[in-house]
């Protein structure tokens, strides 16, 4: 699968404070908000009957299971990082056609979601929450 | 207090091209771009970042926050002048205090210590469904669980569709979802809502 | 009170019927229901789907003649498993949803406890009843009341009544109606600089988010820590409240002691 460009956002997870409490470890019992990690729309049946990327007209969302690296290079800051998958999300049926630029560049429908420590290792802002991204095998 | 305004007025001037510009030849030395090569190298992926902690507000002595990280680690943070903090909007150092939940990015130092170049308090990310709007908050549906999102006049903005925010949320609406961007309240189910992202 | 009894049957096998079709039409509902904790990962979809089939079963007795006692009973059975079932998952996961009558991810609350009740209360009144629901007459009319509270307590079907309902009472008046106001918030001016050849500039350097902001006049000011030749800056945006333009936003990297080190958009006029 060639790089794929998309809006990224942030989720908590690894029984933390606050709402985040009742998170869990994630879909692979793995994943905490301080560690270098990331969610995948597709890593089960399961998984992508509840987030359905399809609605919005992304096709051939590979099939990735836990574990598995994707190198992300923000589109904002243009800083790389790889993470592995460690839940299932985001919702990307919830926002179909929403886009988020930086500098000249742009990105649509949310694909992935990272942990706190690896959204802000992009050089992101937590505040801003969305942020464009290329997402790839690493 | 003084200094405060001082310094702002000196940026303010500075910004719009009001001050000379020193060091012009540091410049040709100096691109940005090499100035980012020599960024930090981060953790394995899939491993815990050391230059980051998550965790409850345990001790304060003085700007040394004492952080109990939901992982069990243990973290000693530094606050300094220049470190940024959020609290619902950008707020100064004191206001990070015992029992709230935070996020600090910064440098691990030698001793352990993380000195922190940003930290967010009590900084929430949820996506939910808005089950009620009254005069007393926004009723949020998150996964299943009852949030109430408060909004505090001045500082809570909507964006609706991807445009730009505004300060205008009577285009909220029952059943609706959408992405807010909060500082949860220590102890409740209850926060303070800094952006939703909706849809009108 | 014959005749009150006598209905029952029927709203209790309609209601069954609809739970049921709802295990049948979605059995991964099973994942987020307690039954994974209670009978295990395996065994939780087979179990769950073999509700719905008892749930079939008893509804469709309680529906067709003849009408024997034993139906009641079995519908209390059910009813009392259910609520211990419901209890459970509250008190042991109370994350996992009620899994009873369709797609819900809510948790197990009072509202769904207090439905099996109502339920497990129609079923023991339904055992008193000498004839069948056909034969009930006027009795039948009290199963409206009776189907509304089941509406009421059933938060599958909020959609349908509670939020339209709660839709209404905002377009009336909307709590919020008077929050608009000319104030930029700080997180469209953030955007703006985001989106800003400025912000390009100096991505690079910037160390933290943002640390300070201020209004004067015809601008708004963010400023972010920096670094800048291995030393310690300010990063400092303008961003002029009137022109949108992503170029119409400047900044400068001052140094602590206040010297502007760095100004992109000079660079480029000077060359």
């Amino acid at each position: 699968m060639a790089g794929i460009t998309a809006e990224a956002s942030w989720f908590c997870c690894g029984n933390a404070w606050g709402p985040c409490g009742s998170a869990g470890h994630g879909a692979c019992g793995t994943c905490n908000s301080g560690s270098m990690q990331h969610a995948w729309p597709n890593t089960s049946d399961a998984c992508y009957a509840i987030t359905r990327p399809d609605s919005c007209g992304i096709t051939g969302m590979s099939r990735r299971t836990c574990g598995f690296r994707h190198a992300t290079t923000s589109l904002c800051t243009g800083k790389r990082i790889v993470t592995s998958i460690a839940d299932c999300g985001p919702q990307t049926d919830l926002f179909c056609g929403e886009r988020s630029c930086c500098g000249g560049n742009c990105a649509s429908n949310r694909v992935i979601d990272f942990t706190p420590a690896a959204f802000s290792a992009l050089g992101l802002s937590l505040s801003s929450g969305l942020s464009p991204v290329s997402i790839d095998v690493a | 207090m003084t200094s405060t305004m001082d310094r702002r007025s000196l940026l303010s001037r500075a910004a719009l091209g009001a001050t000379g510009l020193v060091a012009a030849t540091a410049m040709g030395s100096l691109a940005p771009e090499t100035a980012f090569a020599a960024t930090q190298q981060f953790a394995d992926a899939g491993q815990p970042d050391p230059n980051f902690a998550e965790g409850l507000i345990m001790g304060r002595n003085q700007d040394l926050l004492q952080v109990q990280g939901s992982d069990g680690r243990l973290h000693r943070i530094q606050l300094t002048g220049v470190t940024s903090v959020w609290k619902l909007r950008p707020t100064t150092i004191d206001q990070a205090r015992i029992g709230d939940g935070l996020y600090a990015r910064g440098v691990l130092l030698p001793d352990g210590i993380l000195a922190a170049e940003a930290i967010w308090v009590n900084i929430v990310n949820l996506t939910v469904a808005i089950t009620a709007i009254g005069r007393n908050g926004v009723q949020l549906d998150h996964h299943g669980q009852k949030v109430v999102g408060h909004v505090q006049s001045g500082t809570t903005a909507a964006v609706y569709n991807g445009t730009p925010a505004v300060s205008d949320l009577s285009m909220l609406k029952v059943g609706r979802h959408a992405q807010v961007i909060g500082a949860w309240r220590p102890g409740t189910n209850e926060i303070d809502i800094a952006t939703i992202y909706t849809s009108n | 009170m014959g005749t009150l009894a006598a209905a029952q049957p029927l709203l209790i096998g309609l209601l069954l019927l609809w739970s049921s079709y709802g295990k049948f039409a979605d059995p991964q509902q099973a994942d987020r229901t307690a039954l994974p904790r209670l009978v295990g990962d395996s065994r939780a979809k087979p179990v769950y789907q073999a509700v719905a089939v008892v749930e079939a079963l008893i509804a469709l007795a309680l529906l067709l003649p003849p009408s024997w006692a034993i139906e009641a009973f079995a519908a209390v059975a059910l009813s009392a498993g259910f609520t211990g079932f419901l209890v459970y998952s509250k008190v042991v996961v109370p994350e996992a949803s009620c899994g009873c009558a369709g797609k819900s991810a809510k948790p197990v609350g009072n509202r769904a406890i207090a439905r099996a009740l109502l339920l497990l209360a129609t079923a023991g009144l339904a055992t008193t009843a000498s004839t069948g629901w056909w034969s009930a007459g006027a009795g039948v009319l009290v199963l409206v009341v009776e189907a509304v509270a089941f509406a009421m307590l059933s938060a599958e079907l909020d959609r349908y009544w509670l939020l339209p309902l709660r839709r209404f009472r905002i377009r009336l008046s909307h709590p919020y109606a008077g929050t608009a106001s000319d104030d930029t918030p700080l997180v469209a001016t953030q955007r703006r600089v985001l989106l800003s050849p400025a912000y390009r500039a100096v991505d690079g350097l910037l160390r933290s988010d943002i640390h300070d902001y201020w209004d004067d006049e015809d601008w708004r000011f963010v400023s972010y820590a920096a670094r800048y030749d291995g030393r310690r800056a300010t990063a400092v945006f303008a961003v002029p409240h009137q022109d949108s333009t992503p170029a119409a936003i400047r900044v400068a990297v001052v140094d602590e002691e206040g010297l502007t080190l760095y100004r992109p958009t000079m660079l480029a006029t000077t060359g």
